[in-house]
């Protein structure tokens, strides 16, 4: 073992190396961003690199917040992203009990019949979906993206409250059933309460999807007063490209909410996607 | 894809005794439980699906009746210039960053699996950037890579070397948009990172024990335990690829970048013939041909697998 000390040193010397260098390299995106934003444009420009704003302009943010709706357009998202999320958790739960702690004639050729439907490419069903909204007045607000929410669209949600259900011991539902519980109790009653970690990342994932959505709103909202944060930000980018210091300001005020969300929320985060990816084997 | 995993866990069977009643009442719950995406999949899959099929085979505009116009669709597309170029652009998009993508995802995996302290901290690094709000992370990538003005060119400079147009540029314009792809392989880390801990380390003592150096390790025991899960990532990057848009989409609407059109991809001109020419006909037959193409690529990535995934029976 004492032969082999200096190597292991070297080894994890090399190890937190190659580690610091790729954090350099992806995180320096984010820190450019929140240090061109702190800078007038003036120093944004300048060559050679000014790679610390100097004054700190901090008024860049009231500015960007001053010059564009930008509250409005943070509201129209949390309101697009809450109703979904009630739509996903009332859908994809009761949908998951169903594929996991029932077995049925059909179930399993059912279930891979929804998982397969999400390697058809979105824009097979676009065009009539769009037809069909716009014949029900539901264009220009949120409804086409909200309403089906509410039937099980959100398959990924789906996919990982199924494998979180499966984990959960069968005894638990058969100790209920001797009791005469129906199954509908069973799942409000037993489950749903044992499944709160799966529920939150769930929410999370819906909350970070609205957050960052931007074709379904290109789609159907066509009014700037409904714009969500995406459709704002890529107006922003599109009137200020000479202003990058406010433009970096307004990129700031829309990834910082999300990071400081992931981290107070990481395990739950990491946990769900970890079930999805190797619960997914074949 | 094969539900070996799912249906294991299901319960066991149940006695004989009265099957044959208590079975049907579990069909009807069953059914009534997944009502909701049964009811969503009829409406919001099935007859759009069908529907599409059936537009591509007219003239319509979304308003009045659609008029049957056969293939004529679909001669007109193999004759439009533009659904070449967009099919090149979206080709040469996947068959760079399909691999790329993999390769890096799996590559920042196995780092974060090596035995280092503070790993919960580069984790948490590597994941951020592909949670960044897509159209945040085109702005940055525009502004870092903007080639007058941009830090990624001032810094080749000072070394001497002559920065590339990016974005700006008809030849660096899809690799600067594949950098950005690159930038977010969060998801796909995350998912070959679960996967990577979960190989029995019994099996790389056994590598040890034959004296497999760390490359062996990798191509005989990591590469295939992985192999499922990297089927299962490569399956789900081949539909993101070839239905790739908002980030080229983004800088189309701010007009920023994309000289020419070498970054007017496939769906980016089928939304733009379905919702600002309203020629909804023709981007139906667009559409559709996607979903052929992409079921055909399936179909081959699916028959390839049986030669390189290796399931490992589960107990």
């Amino acid at each position: 073992m004492d032969k082999a000390k200096p190597n292991q040193l070297v080894g994890s010397a090399t190890k937190h190396g190659v580690l610091l260098l790729v954090t350099i390299v992806l995180g320096f995106p984010l820190l450019w961003m929140v240090l061109t934003s702190l800078k007038s444009n003036i120093q944004a420009l300048a060559v050679p690199p000014v790679w610390l704003p100097h004054p700190v302009l901090w008024h860049n943010y009231p500015n960007v917040l001053a010059a564009v709706t930008f509250l409005r357009y943070v509201l129209n998202t949390l309101l697009y992203a809450a109703l979904t999320i009630v739509g996903v958790c009332i859908s994809s739960s009761l949908v998951a009990y169903g594929f996991s702690r029932l077995q049925w004639r059909g179930r399993d050729l059912l279930f891979k019949v929804m998982v397969s439907t999400l390697l058809v490419p979105f824009v097979a069903t676009l065009v009539p979906l769009f037809v069909m909204y716009k014949r029900f007045h539901m264009v220009g607000w949120y409804l086409p993206l909200i309403v089906p929410t509410f039937f099980g669209s959100s398959i990924f949600s789906t996919f990982l409250l199924r494998q979180f259900f499966m984990t959960i011991p069968q005894s638990v539902s058969d100790a209920a059933r001797v009791e005469g519980a129906n199954e509908f109790t069973i799942y409000a009653r037993i489950i749903l309460p044992m499944a709160k970690p799966a529920m939150a990342s769930v929410i999370l994932f819906q909350f970070v999807y609205c957050w960052n959505d931007y074709l379904g709103p290109l789609v159907y909202i066509n009014n700037q007063s409904s714009y969500p944060l995406s459709l704002g930000l890529n107006q922003i980018l599109g009137t200020y490209t000479t202003n990058w210091p406010w433009v970096m300001a307004a990129a700031t005020m829309a990834t910082l909410p999300i990071i400081v969300l992931f981290f107070f929320t990481q395990r739950t985060f990491i946990g769900g996607i970890a079930i999805q990816g190797t619960g997914s084997k074949g | 894809m094969s539900t070996q995993a799912f249906t294991e866990a299901s319960r066991p069977a149940k006695s004989a005794a009265g099957s044959r009643g208590r079975l049907r009442g579990s069909w009807r719950t069953g059914l009534l439980f997944i009502s909701p995406w049964l009811i969503g999949f009829a409406l919001f899959f099935a007859y759009p699906f069908f529907a599409t099929i059936y537009y591509s085979f007219t003239n319509f505009n979304g308003v009045g009746t659609p008029q049957w116009i056969g293939f004529g669709n679909y001669t007109a597309l193999f004759h439009d210039p533009l659904f070449g170029t967009s099919i090149y652009n979206t080709i040469f998009y996947t068959a760079f960053e399909l691999p790329l993508s993999t390769i890096v995802a799996l590559g920042l995996a196995l780092l974060l699996n090596l035995d280092v302290k503070g790993r919960s901290i580069y984790r948490t690094i590597f994941y951020i950037p592909s949670i960044v709000p897509i159209v945040a992370s085109c702005m940055i990538f525009v502004w870092m890579f903007n080639p007058a003005t941009g830090i990624v060119n001032d810094v080749l400079t000072s070394a001497h070397i002559p920065g590339p147009g990016w974005f700006f540029s008809v030849t660096w314009s899809k690799p600067s948009l594949i950098l950005l792809g690159l930038w977010g392989v969060g998801q796909p880390m995350v998912i070959y990172l679960a996967g990577l801990q979960s190989i029995p380390k019994a099996m790389y003592e056994v590598a040890d024990l034959e004296g497999a150096g760390p490359l062996q390790r990798l191509r005989f025991v990591t590469i295939p335990m992985l192999s499922p899960v990297i089927l299962f990532n490569v399956i789900l990057q081949l539909v993101a690829c070839l239905s790739y848009f908002t980030q080229a989409q983004v800088i189309e609407n701010a007009n920023i970048g994309g000289p020419g059109n070498s970054t007017w991809f496939y769906v980016q001109y089928l939304y733009e013939q379905a919702f600002q020419f309203l020629k909804l006909g023709y981007s139906s037959a667009m559409a559709f041909f996607l979903f052929v193409a992409s079921a055909v690529l399936m179909v081959l990535l699916f028959r390839s697998s049986s030669r390189w995934v290796y399931y490992a029976s589960e107990d």
